[in-house]
């Protein structure tokens, strides 16, 4: 063998030995890509999308549901207000101080409910309607490439921070490579048992005049229950308007007012 | 006097038919109210039983944990300290024991549903045996970690046997979901309500599941050696832990599951802990059986008035028959409170003889009925938390059943009687009846 086919052979194998060191990231990138992804997606003003819920059970008929969602990233409100089918508009939710209440018009009653729990017993829950935190909750590791039919991912495994409360403590993440679109998300729940899996097949993007720059946001999200395999939730937002909202939207009174 | 009950006595052998008419419908009533109130006895006496060892104790120090103002669970922190301070001051206890609270989903591979999830040592547990009849499986298997005991319907409804493996799901006190894969170590007979929607861990299985210490628990079950001190020994463990520093709720007379929405929705945080007694935690069964009560008053009440009805006018009739006789008496020198008297044990006679016969047929109805061990619809069974019916007889209650038919008929008569003895003898005398 030649000298020059030896070192060939030597860089060849150099590059071949060094491919994985090369392809894992560091997790100051891993965390760079989280904090993308939750800047992607946050607005920095108001935030409006007009939401469409679709939930599957065993033995159950479909269940749908059409609402709003409205955020004010920068106070750290949320309220979901439904508004079909008829029995349940007016319904919603409200996150106020770090506490979500629930409101039925049917009895008039406010109920405080757990910030992790079911949205109208949905697979869904406030988190994926609430702004982005991936960064500021979770320290990710980086599990490699993943394909994930024509995208290639990075795939994450994220585990929560200390003194940091979220439904499911460890979630891994299937990161477009291009994109930074987030393409399914696992959830486990503290025993390692996988609990949900959610796929967003399509991202879109409006232009935020209050940020200047464009917000991203899941125009389908599809949940599948791991632990009762036969339900499943749809979640499609049909629009999102960054428009200012009314100053007084986010009171128990203005929901209220809504099922009257 | 004897004289006149003598008089009484012949005068209902004399109209036989009128006797056995009313004596009969008298006796209905009685025999009817005996058997309802076998009913209600022996479902109180059932639920009694099976609600003081499924889901609560005589007296119970109970509470609720919350992290943050919107999160509360059914919990009890350091509770050996508690425990050890009731033991300590309550001379009335027999036993106490610890249970885990919980409520999460149970999935099969088949299927899931939610139940109450209560966390048991099982071997301190006698009362446990008494009242399950385990169906397959053992009850000894419940000692070992990640097991479980299940209800029959509940194992049909998720297709499972002994042996299998089944998930229960649910969020921990901070919110986050958390999951424990655990063996159907024994299926139990149903026992009406209690067994549709509860299952028993070990207690260790739930700590685990709700990511709790070891001296947390979901309640402390005091069972008292006699159930007629519950009041004073509830009071006096109030005041015991106020005295201690505890903070507690206000007295709520409400299954424990209620009182979230109350409790979610006050500020407070950290611990609060909730005296309760079984009546209290089996309030939303209990319902059925004033139902029942209620049902046995408005039904004796109805009977009441139509016997009533029934004895004024045969008294009428019979006063009417015998106002000539009336005359006569009156002639001979019998006084008008006298009269009345003869009247008046003469209903009272029916009465007594009428609820004795009465009496003994509910008796022999109650005690037959209990001994063929009939089975109750499910619907029943449900409420009643038993699939079998049992009829309690009282002697007590039976006594006072009869007294208070005989003490009806007795005061109906009054009128009548009184009429009776308002006749003038002469007037009385010409009457052509």
């Amino acid at each position: 063998m030649s000298l020059k086919n030896l070192l060939s052979a030597a860089a060849v194998s150099v590059a071949l030995l060094s491919a994985p060191v090369a392809l894992a990231l560091e997790p100051a990138a891993m965390v760079q890509i989280l904090s993308v992804i939750d800047d992607r997606q946050r607005n920095g003003g108001d935030y409006k999308a007009h939401i469409y819920l679709e939930q599957k059970e065993k033995d159950k008929t479909d269940n749908v549901r059409e609402g709003f969602v409205y955020r004010r990233d920068a106070d750290d409100k949320l309220m979901i207000l439904f508004s079909k089918p008829k029995t349940e508009a007016g319904k919603g939710y409200l996150r106020l101080d770090k506490n979500l209440w629930s409101y039925d018009p049917n009895v008039g009653k406010w109920e405080r409910r757990t910030e992790r729990e079911r949205i109208a017993g949905t697979d869904s829950r406030r988190a994926d309607f609430d702004e982005s935190r991936l960064a500021e909750e979770f320290d990710p590791t980086y599990e490699g490439e993943a394909k994930l039919g024509k995208y290639t991912a990075h795939k994450l495994n994220l585990k929560v921070k200390p003194n940091i409360d979220v439904a499911y403590p460890v979630v891994k993440l299937w990161v477009d490579k291009d994109t930074n679109n987030i393409l399914k998300r696992e959830e486990y729940a503290l025993s390692g048992r996988l609990m949900r899996t959610a796929l967003y097949p399509r991202w879109k993007k409006v232009f935020s005049e209050s940020k200047g720059a464009d917000v991203w946001y899941p125009e389908e999200i599809r949940f599948y229950d791991e632990v009762e395999k036969a339900n499943s939730t749809i979640v499609l937002i049909k629009s999102v308007d960054l428009r200012s909202l009314e100053a007084n939207l986010f009171t128990k009174a203005w929901l209220e007012s809504k099922s009257r | 006097m004897f004289q006149l009950f003598l008089i009484a006595f012949r005068n209902l052998g004399t109209h036989r038919r009128r006797t056995l008419l009313l004596g009969g419908a008298i006796a209905g009533v009685t025999a009817l109210l005996v058997i309802l109130m076998g009913l209600s006895q022996g479902m109180e006496e059932t639920m009694l039983r099976s609600a003081t060892t499924l889901g609560t104790g005589h007296v119970n120090v109970a509470g609720f944990y919350k992290i943050t103002s919107g999160q509360a669970a059914p919990v009890v922190t350091a509770y050996p300290k508690i425990l050890e301070l009731v033991r300590k001051e309550v001379p009335e206890l027999d036993y106490a024991v610890q249970r885990g609270r919980g409520w999460a989903k149970l999935v099969s591979e088949k299927t899931s549903s939610q139940v109450g999830v209560g966390g048991i040592d099982v071997k301190d547990e006698p009362g446990f045996r008494q009242v399950l009849q385990v169906r397959s499986g053992s009850m000894d298997d419940l000692a070992q970690p990640n097991t479980v005991l299940i209800f029959e319907k509940q194992a049909k409804r998720l297709e499972v046997k002994v042996g299998d493996i089944v998930t229960i799901a649910a969020p921990t006190m901070r919110g986050t979901n958390n999951t424990v894969d655990v063996r159907v170590a024994a299926i139990a007979a149903d026992v009406g309500m209690m067994s549709d929607f509860n299952v028993y861990v070990p207690s260790q299985t739930l700590r685990a599941l709700y990511q709790l210490r070891d001296d947390s628990t979901g309640a402390i079950f005091l069972y008292l050696k006699d159930l007629k001190q519950m009041a004073q020994v509830q009071a006096r463990v109030r005041q015991l832990l106020t005295d201690a520093g505890y903070t507690l709720m206000d007295n709520d007379p409400r299954a424990f599951w209620f009182k979230f929405d109350v409790v979610n929705r006050e500020e407070w945080t950290g611990q609060k802990l909730d005296i309760t007694n079984w009546e209290d935690e089996m309030s939303f069964i209990t319902w059925t059986l004033k139902a029942l009560n209620g049902l046995t008053g408005i039904l004796t009440f109805v009977l009441l008035v139509i016997i009533g009805v029934g004895i004024m006018n045969t008294l009428w009739i019979a006063i009417r028959e015998r106002t000539r006789e009336i005359g006569t008496l009156r002639a001979i020198g019998m006084q008008r409170t006298r009269v009345m008297v003869m009247f008046l044990f003469e209903a009272m006679t029916l009465g007594a003889l009428g609820t004795l016969a009465g009496a003994i047929i509910g008796f022999v109805v109650c005690v037959a009925v209990d001994a063929a061990h009939v089975g109750v619809p499910e619907a029943a069974a449900m409420f009643i938390m038993s699939d079998r019916l049992h009829l309690v007889v009282n002697a007590g209650s039976v006594l006072g059943a009869m007294v208070f038919i005989t003490g009806c008929t007795t005061l109906i008569s009054l009128i009548p009687s009184f009429l009776a003895a308002r006749l003038k003898p002469v007037t009385a005398m010409h009457h052509i009846g």
